[in-house]
């Protein structure tokens, strides 16, 4: 598989066609997700609360326009009418919003919304919100947006959004593994049902989910009510926020990397390609801003398990602050040993 | 296929993507706008954009933009006579070059009209520089960026076609003294005037002409003209001696292709060029009129490479009026136009207004679309966006053909 280092992102194409505005990575972007159509994914484990939270959502002015894709097994309650809808039917809902139930093939329904937009048989809309079966592993549906020849080129996923309740949730958390992992690949977890759940659970539940997420914003949401922006901002705005480290019984963990100085591109791929490689499965999550020597703006890199999003380099850093940032979300891999694997490849190099 | 349900025709979704919809001014009930669009920082400090009607009874229409949220008409001038149609300008600091074209051959008056515009409310004639003829329809298209030359697409009354539908041609006008326009030089393509020793082209099914169209000179290479020649193709030109134009290559799609080439704008750092076909046929008849990209590092020998790709023909191409390429943004050299090499921005009639990001030439993606609802009052049935132009604030001004007027949006992407 070819990595990182080589050409596939020393596009072959600048080279022959330069243009002086655009970086090595391309053209440089006011934004990460560029010109991509924004996804935010919903998941929790059942019952959590993800409907009410979308419910509500869609029903505001920052919700006009969503295009949301069911992705269930069961019946939804998203809206009565589709609880009788058959699969990969499109529905209108208010609110210049839409809805698709999939039950089979995430990527077949995502395109084909976009096409039917493009034909000009849906509605336009302006952001997709995939809400995920309770079950769910947020992983394989990750990498569906990882690369250009899946959905990558098309779709941004702006955040993943993970509902817990505060009734059960701990008890859940405890005992099933996808419940884990929804909360520790989040970017936000939005406790659920504290008016019912008794005094102290709110707390108790955060304090839960701080230890298996440190670096995830917790927000609370009592019948659906949420400041919209925590479903549409994306996650990478969050940047500064402070990350700490963790561990627990899975073995999974999560630490930060920076650097005070600019690092040469080839150092960085070369490390994160051979993680991929020797270590794929156990890479759950990978995000972060880069100073990279000769950008002008910070490289924003992202890898989910062996795949590797394609790099984009900003216009510009937001402030001052040019300090490289990469949160890892990784199974028995500590960050000493990134850090020794980095060292060695640059010695290496 | 989906079954979704809309309250709208179904095939008729307006689409806002990736651009942002600021304002929409239909100048007063004459918004039928033509390919005329250039800004204008005015001695107050306005930003003023100048745009030239498609036909009568408007000449040109002047538009306050300082607040593109709140676009406010500034004057608006009268054709003198309903035969005629102004259709192209162009700004060079405070002088506005105007071209008079006229339906049929012989009506006057026809050419080019140069204004001082430095009070935007009282456009000032400077003068006027006549190209009406027994054979000559006036001026369709003019370049003017470096204040010096009017690069113009035209008749004249000493030229006679060896087709009447060849009878515009590459016109260098020399404006320094803007009182006394002069021509300098003149190029046809060999074999459209009666006087070549040189059989006329075949005609093309359609047969729009083999006729001038877009004169651009940049000054990265003011020795050069690019110049698209209708149902000619187009040609680069050494206009070094600009009495004696010289062929330096030549590249046409038609055949197989119908014709009516329109505008080229090369793409200097890169070795690109960019050239559109217009489509003039309603209901996708001359389809496909599309965006090419060219591999122009050698300027002999022009390679194309790709084409952005169009929205589906099948969901345009009924909903009423034209549906195809037509103008992009030209990065003229002037300080209020947007200057890129990577994203190229086009209107396509009902097809709207669309960008594309050519970082990878050979894989243009488009990456914004606006396709607004029909304009009240439109004989089409449909938008018909005619032109697009965009400031170096990156505000995008684009225009209706028939009564939509000036949208002004925002990049967002």
């Amino acid at each position: 598989m070819r990595g990182l280092a080589e050409s596939r992102y020393s596009l072959p194409m600048n080279e022959l066609f330069p243009s002086p505005a655009a970086g090595r990575f391309g053209r440089r972007l006011k934004r990460e997700r560029g010109a991509r159509v924004p996804v935010t994914i919903i998941t929790g484990f059942l019952g959590a609360g993800k409907t009410t939270l979308l419910k509500r959502f869609l029903g505001t002015p920052e919700g006009r326009g969503t295009a949301v894709v069911v992705n269930e097994f069961g019946a939804t309650g998203i809206d009565d009418a589709l609880v009788r809808s058959s699969a990969d039917e499109t529905v209108l809902l208010g609110n210049g919003c839409l809805c698709c139930i999939t039950r089979t093939d995430l990527q077949r329904a995502l395109r084909r919304m976009v096409v039917e937009r493009e034909r000009g048989e849906l509605p336009d809309f302006s952001r997709i919100v995939i809400e995920t079966s309770g079950l769910a592993d947020p992983s394989p549906i990750l990498q569906t947006f990882a690369t250009d020849r899946a959905l990558g080129s098309v779709f941004h996923v702006d955040a993943v959004v993970t509902v817990v309740d505060a009734a059960t949730g701990g008890d859940t958390l405890q005992w099933s593994a996808e419940a884990r992992k929804q909360a520790i690949l989040a970017d936000r977890l939005v406790i659920t049902k504290t008016d019912i759940a008794g005094e102290g659970a709110r707390s108790a539940m955060a304090a839960q989910l701080r230890a298996l997420n440190p670096g995830a914003e917790i927000l609370e949401a009592v019948n659906g009510e949420l400041d919209p922006g925590r479903l549409t901002e994306p996650a990478s705005d969050q940047r500064n926020a402070f990350v700490a480290e963790a561990t627990h019984s899975d073995g999974i963990g999560s630490f930060v990397l920076t650097y005070d100085k600019p690092i040469p591109w080839v150092v960085f791929a070369r490390s994160m390609d051979t993680l991929m490689q020797l270590r794929g499965p156990d890479l759950l999550r990978v995000k972060g801003f880069l100073d990279v020597e000769g950008c002008k703006g910070p490289v924003v890199v992202q890898f989910v398990q062996h795949l590797a999003h394609p790099p984009v380099e900003l216009e510009s850093w937001p402030d001052q602050n040019r300090q490289s940032r990469v949160v890892y979300i990784t199974r028995n891999i500590s960050e000493q040993q990134v850090r020794n694997l980095f060292t060695a490849i640059k010695a290496f190099v | 296929m989906s079954t979704a349900s809309n309250p709208l025709n179904k095939s008729a979704e307006p689409t806002t993507w990736n651009f942002k919809l600021l304002a929409q001014n239909d100048l007063g009930g004459f918004g039928g706008m033509g390919e005329g669009m250039s800004v204008q920082i005015a001695k107050d400090g306005r930003r003023i954009i100048w745009l030239a009607h498609e036909s009568a009874p408007k000449n040109f229409t002047a538009v306050d933009v300082s607040d593109p949220r709140q676009p406010k008409v500034v004057v608006q001038t009268d054709l003198p006579k309903p035969y005629m149609r102004s259709n192209s300008l162009e700004l060079s600091g405070d002088i506005m070059a105007v071209a008079y074209q006229t339906q049929k051959v012989n009506q006057q008056p026809a050419g080019l009209e140069l204004f001082d515009v430095s009070v935007p409310e009282k456009p000032r004639s400077i003068s006027f520089f006549d190209c009406s003829g027994p054979t000559s329809r006036g001026v369709h298209q003019l370049w003017f960026c470096d204040g010096e030359y009017v690069h113009m697409a035209s008749g004249s009354p000493d030229f006679k076609p060896s087709h009447p539908n060849d009878d515009q041609f590459y016109r260098c006008i020399d404006v320094r003294n803007p009182a006394k326009p002069v021509e300098v030089g003149r190029w046809w393509m060999p074999g459209t005037s009666a006087t070549d020793n040189i059989a006329p082209p075949p005609r093309h099914p359609l047969d729009k002409g083999y006729r001038a169209h877009n004169t651009n000179v940049y000054p990265q290479r003011p020795d050069r003209l690019y110049l698209c020649y209708i149902d000619g193709g187009m040609f680069v030109m050494d206009i070094k001696d600009k009495t004696n134009p010289k062929v330096i290559s030549h590249w046409t799609n038609s055949p197989p292709y119908t014709g009516f080439m329109h505008t080229a704008v090369p793409l200097f750092d890169r070795g690109l060029m960019l050239v559109t076909d217009e489509s003039t046929e309603n209901a996708g008849k001359d389809w496909p009129k599309l965006i090419w990209i060219l591999d122009a590092r050698d300027e002999k020998n022009l390679v194309p490479i790709a084409t952005c790709p169009m929205p589906p023909l099948d969901a345009y191409a009924n909903r009423g009026g034209r549906f195809g390429a037509h103008n992009i943004h030209e990065n003229a050299a002037v300080p209020t136009a947007w200057q890129s090499d990577q994203i190229v921005i086009g209107t396509f009639f009902n097809g709207g207004l669309r960008a594309y990001d050519i970082s990878n030439p050979y894989q243009p993606k488009e990456v914004a679309a606006f396709v607004p609802p029909p304009p009240k009052g439109t004989p089409a049935g449909a938008v018909q966006l005619n032109d697009v132009f965009v400031d170096e604030r990156q505000i995008v001004y684009t225009v209706d053909r028939h009564t939509g007027g000036l949208y002004t949006l925002e990049v967002d992407f």
